[in-house]
């Protein structure tokens, strides 16, 4: 055993997280086809957490939303600690800042109290 | 400090977008709830509906990355603490994986290398995740999708080993243990044989799908028999103190729902008249005698032969 077990579990753990979220090369020993298998169930889990916390961005990119939100997982992988919702925050803001933002529907969102509730937009 | 492990019978995945449904299920002995997506100071009424009639709520902890380099996050450790003590818990329970490395999130619970070296840091991080917790810690076996290269010792002889350095207890996922058995090929018979079966405080079950030769551990679908069977296996070999079912997304209909539990049900039931506990595993090196707070034929009846309903309440309950 070497001296300090966390820093070497640290430099492997890193190396792995790094090929299935952040493009690095697979570790030594791993099968690739698992690890590009293990990176798109991250992907797809992480896009499928964002996509709750976001129906009307989901709603309004349409089919496009994986294309695009797979895009921004690749330039920006997960930061440890970061919640669904704050994924889904830093998503909006990502597209936003490309000008790919699409316009939030309005009606449903911008009622204010008092103002009779109308069925449909 | 694992003591005795109080008899649960059998729960269901307490989730918010099904809350009424697991209140009104009938036959559900316990809960488990997800310790993240808890507010301890403000809890769902659900739960302490459930709580105010003797359910137990088991804080389910998901993103610890107990077998991560770093040692676990205070603020993590306290806020599991609180929901232990928001809920009156006889336990919580994490994960045997890690989340985070390096300033990277998996988002998911990711498997760690079966090595000596490992095991000395995740041991001391589920001691130091003890010391911060109220209640003892049960931890789970993940449904792994792939292998480190490297391991030195065997799924059942890590999972013995890390029951043994920290005396936690088990969380036995028997879907998991098949997933490991499709998508790495342990043989789950000789894992169940290496557990301090005794350890175990409860079992999870839950279904999933086979693609492309790869079992993936969804919750989205009805627990299949090859998981069902395991959980026949293990009732075989020990007194089951606790199941219970997880479901996760694609919620069928209640009475679908009871029947996938009444089916948990009967695999266990299958397997027979309940043995004492921890009989049939192989006795390891370095195994500690057996414990003076554990009866060999303990006076609170397993799962199988427990009346369901307000019987299978808790006697220190509110």
């Amino acid at each position: 055993m070497t001296a300090d077990p966390r820093a070497t579990t640290a430099a492997a753990q890193y190396a792995l997280l790094a090929a299935l979220t952040a493009g690095g090369q697979a570790p030594p020993g791993f099968d690739e086809t698992r690890i590009r298998t293990q990176a798109h169930a991250l992907l797809t889990k992480r896009q499928r957490v964002a996509r709750a916390h976001h129906t009307w961005l989901a709603d309004a990119l349409g089919p496009g939303y994986t294309a695009a939100f797979t895009a921004y997982a690749r330039a920006h992988p997960l930061p440890a600690g970061r919640t669904g919702h704050a994924d889904a925050e830093a998503f909006e803001t990502y597209l936003r800042d490309r000008g790919e933002l699409p316009a939030r529907p309005r009606g449903r969102f911008r009622r204010r109290a008092g103002t009779p509730r109308r069925r449909g937009r | 400090m694992s003591g005795a492990v109080p008899d649960l019978g059998y729960g269901i995945g307490w989730r918010p977008a099904i809350d009424l449904t697991v209140e009104r299920l009938p036959g559900v002995d316990f809960v488990e709830a997800i310790a993240e997506g808890l507010d301890p100071a403000r809890l769902p009424p659900s739960l302490t509906a459930l709580r105010a009639r003797g359910v137990p709520a088991i804080p389910h902890g998901v993103s610890l990355s107990l077998g991560g380099a770093e040692r676990p996050d205070p603020r993590k450790l306290a806020h599991l603490a609180a929901c232990a003590t928001a809920l009156d818990t006889p336990l919580v329970s994490e994960h045997i994986a890690f989340t985070r490395a390096g300033g990277l999130d998996a988002g998911h619970l990711l498997p760690l290398p079966r090595t000596r070296e490992t095991l000395a840091v995740l041991a001391e991080n589920i001691r130091i995740a003890q010391d911060q917790l109220p209640v003892p810690l049960a931890l789970e076996n993940i449904a792994p999708l792939l292998a480190w290269p490297g391991d030195e010792l065997t799924e059942g002889r890590f999972l013995y080993e890390v029951a043994d350095r920290t005396g936690a207890l088990l969380l036995l996922d028997v879907a998991n243990l098949h997933a490991a058995r499709v998508n790495l090929g342990v043989d789950p018979s000789a894992v169940l044989a290496e557990l301090p079966l005794e350890q175990v405080a409860y079992v999870h079950v839950a279904g999933g799908v086979e693609r492309d030769g790869l079992w993936h551990d969804t919750h989205t679908h009805p627990p299949t028999a090859p998981v069902l069977d395991l959980l026949t296996d293990l009732a075989g070999r020990t007194r089951i103190p606790g199941v219970l079912l997880e479901r996760d997304g694609d919620y069928p209909s209640d009475p679908e729902l009871a029947g996938e539990l009444a089916a948990v049900r009967s695999a266990v039931a299958r397997a027979g008249p309940a043995k004492p506990r921890g009989t049939g595993r192989t006795p390891a090196p370095h195994t500690r005698g057996p414990r003076a707070d554990e009866p060999a034929d303990p006076p609170h009846p397993a799962p199988h032969t427990a009346a369901p309903g307000p019987a299978r309440r808790r006697a220190d309950g509110p």
